[in-house]
């Protein structure tokens, strides 16, 4: 569903994303991880069609996301960390405009039952600046997922969420790869990731370091056997100097 | 304690100014500053250093005669009369000093007295009170006068106002700690407002002939009723405070300013004592009040204006959306659901009634002839303003989504969709309102003395034809220059102020008259060549309007080639270069 080659991004002389290559299935969820900076949300934004590469090929469903743009984005649907709506929009107006520039023929009965599944029904009337952060991430989750996308970006999902609302996202992106779509999560909440994600793509200074199952990765940076903890690998893993560098301590 | 705010407002002030000449290192600053200090210099600045041409400062024969100055400090207080009626009636709030997030967070909690943080207050609005002196000053200095005598005059104009508003605040949540709602108090004060306009229209009317058409026959003999009706009789009373308020501004020399000041200090003075001794706990407000400020600056910032000004409530959209179509046209339908927070269909409807209504009443009233000219050259510099300003004032379109532009990004539509799509709202908006003043216009033709209807409405349909294309390609240019060059106007990130800000817009309203200029001269040819033609064969009437489509194909294939750029500027706008600078 997703296939990267050699993806460049460039702002001048900063190399903030360099030749990354990787693929992604049907009903895969691939976790993207690494320190501050390490180029996660400027390949997800790649990878959306939001900037252009600087070099490399992105490709959605088979198009791709440069020359053929139209076709790759009507197949994808990306959620950035903060919920971006139109303020003057109420939640089901957002529903309808959304219906219109993907063409959502039946986007009333989706609409109606995306809502109810998010529980943000009872808010079909209300502006975003009447709603909460969570509820406004569910409404954004609403418009995406109103075309039914089969390739999906989140940017930290479960920012500003409520327990039950990060154990319904969770129970939602698992759903949406059973029933088939190509997912991509890139966060630093290494025990979603952990958790939720079929494969693990490690970045760091826009570079790829790892990427696999969780088990190939442990085997890959793990000291001994059985030491299966994300954390403990991602800590070796991007660590500058030492392999197995533990965090700094918490202050007294 | 009262060092640690002064402390606090003092370095608030030299930190913003010190990063104010910082950002000059950026040359779109630094050009912006440039152009902004000559327009300062070369408007007011000039005056006030005594350049003046020919020994005397244009608009001076604008001062008003000596013999007026009583008619002048009347209407002046006048003004401050209904601007204090206003503050009694408009808000509903209770008292509530607007500090930032910041000042509350650490002000609030700390071993501050309730009257220090009014100081604070007091003393913090006087920083925006002496800025205000300034610009009045400079303006007000063009007609001439005593430049110190101005700036002392309105400084206390604004200062009493201002402890006014504060006063009028404590007391109304007094009022609602009594039991007083917002509804009873205004009822209370319109009472007594309609009671008072009630006496002194008795009194005139029992004293003075009355006010008709043929014992005012122009401005002067107006003003002189006016005069009369205000310095005698309940009026006179009435506004007595207010034109204490005044009179420091009005005077002629130093001697008639320090007679006029010791009044007007003494009434700063009880104001003064009135919000010192006001003990009213505001803190709960203030919070709500602070975080409901910090949005509006984050809307305004946003270039919403419509967001910072008030509470937003949802508003029914104009047309219903089908899920297929042209997407260009849910932009539409979205922008016109945000433009319908300022202009709603109920709005319009108001304005047309008012507007038929004053006509035909003054009309009857015997001033039908006059009311035609008065509102046909109102129409026709509403119509120019609207061209010149209305793509300045209506920013529902990419200078209001950029911030959104990655959401935009991900849409599956083509650049020239989202550019057409997001410019449509304001020229509905724009056309609407001219094709309203266009039908007001061809109404007034039959009031008109020596009549030339065929020739006034088809003037009005041609301009009916070429206003929308020309809309569509004035708001064009601003468009683009929001992506051409994001960072030199308002959007999502930051909204310059100051002089540099000033030069900014300046050098941008002179390249969009320049573009503008450019663009018209094809069309111009088209009409003029189809007007003459046909003007020697069907006359100038029957030929405006084919000139008019001629024109307006001309401007058409101009405004298809703009939306066309406009897409391609978006799709190569690149989001996070922008970000990151």
């Amino acid at each position: 569903m997703v296939q990267v080659e050699g993806l460049n991004k460039l702002y001048g002389e900063f190399t903030a994303v360099s030749e990354l290559t990787f693929s992604l299935q049907s009903g895969e969820v691939l976790g993207l991880v690494g320190p501050n900076g390490a180029g996660k949300t400027t390949t997800l934004r790649c990878l959306a069609g939001i900037i252009p590469p600087t070099r490399g090929t992105v490709q959605v469903g088979g198009h791709d996301i440069v020359r053929d743009a139209i076709a790759a984005k009507k197949q994808l649907a990306f959620f950035t960390d903060e919920p971006r709506l139109f303020d003057y929009l109420t939640v089901w107006q957002h529903l309808n405009f959304i219906a219109r520039i993907y063409q959502v023929a039946d986007y009333e009965r989706i609409g109606a039952a995306l809502l109810e599944e998010l529980e943000i029904a009872n808010k079909r009337d209300a502006l975003p600046g009447e709603l909460s952060r969570g509820m406004k991430q569910k409404l954004a989750i609403a418009c995406g997922l109103l075309h039914s996308p089969r390739v999906i970006y989140f940017d930290e999902p479960l920012t500003g969420l409520d327990p039950l609302g990060i154990r319904r996202m969770k129970d939602s992106i698992l759903k949406r790869a059973r029933d088939g779509a190509a997912i991509i999560i890139s966060s630093h909440l290494l025990h979603l990731v952990q958790e939720i994600c079929s494969r693990i793509l490690i970045l760091k200074n826009g570079q790829k370091i790892a990427d696999g199952t969780l088990a190939e990765i442990t085997q890959k940076f793990s000291e001994q056997p059985g030491d299966a903890n994300l954390e403990e690998i991602f800590f070796r893993a991007t660590s500058e100097t030492n392999a197995g560098a533990a965090p700094p301590p918490l202050p007294h | 304690m009262v060092f640690a705010l002064l402390y606090l407002q003092y370095h608030t002030f030299r930190n913003r100014l010190v990063s104010r000449f910082k950002r000059l290192k950026q040359p779109k600053y630094l050009i912006g500053a440039i152009v902004g200090g000559l327009y300062f210099y070369w408007y007011f600045f000039r005056y006030l250093f005594g350049g003046f041409t020919n020994g005397r400062q244009p608009g001076a024969h604008l001062t008003f005669p000596t013999e007026h100055l009583q008619l002048l400090e009347l209407l002046g207080a006048l003004v401050l009369f209904i601007i204090v009626l206003l503050a009694w009636i408009i808000p509903h709030e209770r008292a509530a000093l607007t500090f930032t997030e910041a000042e509350v967070a650490f002000l609030f909690p700390a071993p501050v007295t309730r009257r220090m943080l009014i100081h604070f207050k007091l003393l913090r609005s006087q920083l925006r009170i002496f800025f205000s002196v300034l610009l009045l000053t400079l303006f007000s200095r063009r007609f001439g006068g005593n430049a110190w005598i101005h700036a002392l005059g309105w400084w206390l104009i604004l200062s009493t106002l201002n402890l006014h508003f504060l006063g009028s605040s404590f007391a109304r949540t007094i009022l609602l700690d009594r039991g007083i709602s917002n509804r009873l108090r205004r009822l209370l004060v319109l009472g007594l407002a309609v009671a008072m306009v009630a006496g002194v229209w008795i009194w005139a009317k029992q004293t003075m002939p009355g006010l008709n058409s043929a014992s005012i026959t122009d401005l002067g003999s107006a003003l002189d009723y006016l005069q009369r009706v205000l310095t005698a009789g309940p009026a006179l009373y009435f506004l007595y405070p207010f034109r204490l308020m005044v009179r420091p501004f009005l005077a002629l020399d130093a001697t008639a300013f320090l007679g006029a000041l010791v009044p007007a200090l003494l009434l700063f003075l009880l104001h003064y004592l009135w919000v010192f001794y006001s003990d009213v706990a505001f803190e709960e407000a203030s919070v709500e009040a602070s975080q409901k400020l910090a949005a509006r600056v984050a809307a305004a910032r946003a270039g919403n204006w419509q967001g910072a000004k008030k509470n937003r409530k949802a508003k029914r959209p104009w047309f219903n959306l089908a899920s297929s179509g042209p997407p260009a046209t849910a932009f539409l339908w979205k922008n016109l659901i945000g433009v319908g927070q300022a202009f709603s269909p109920r709005l319009w409807i108001a304005l047309i009634v008012v507007v038929v209504v004053l006509c035909f009443s003054l009309g009857n009233a015997g001033f039908h002839q006059h009311v035609s000219w008065v509102v046909g050259i109102f129409i026709a510099i509403a119509l120019a303003y609207s061209l010149l300003l209305g793509p300045q004032l209506l920013r529902l379109d990419f200078r209001h989504d950029l911030p959104l532009a990655d959401v935009l990004k991900t849409f599956p539509l083509r650049g020239w969709q989202i550019a057409l799509g997001e410019i449509l709202a304001p020229v509905a908006v724009l056309a609407a309102f001219q094709w309203l003043l266009l039908v007001v216009g061809a109404g007034l033709v039959y009031y008109l003395p020596g009549k030339r209807e065929a020739l006034f409405l088809a003037i009005a349909l041609g301009a009916a034809v070429l206003l929308p294309v020309l809309d569509l390609l004035l708001l064009l240019i601003p468009n683009a220059a929001v992506l051409l060059f994001p960072s030199w106007i308002p959007t999502g990130k930051d909204s310059p102020r100051g002089v540099e800000a000033t030069g900014q817009r300046l050098i941008f309203m002179l390249g969009q008259l320049l573009v503008l200029t450019l663009a018209l001269l094809p069309a111009g040819a088209a009409f003029t060549a189809v007007f003459f033609v046909l003007n020697f064969t069907v006359g100038a009437a029957t030929a405006i309007l084919p000139a008019s489509l001629a024109g307006t194909v001309v401007l058409a294939v101009e405004a298809g080639f703009g939306v066309m750029l406009l897409g391609k500027l978006f799709e190569r706008f690149n989001v996070a270069e922008e970000n990151a600078s």
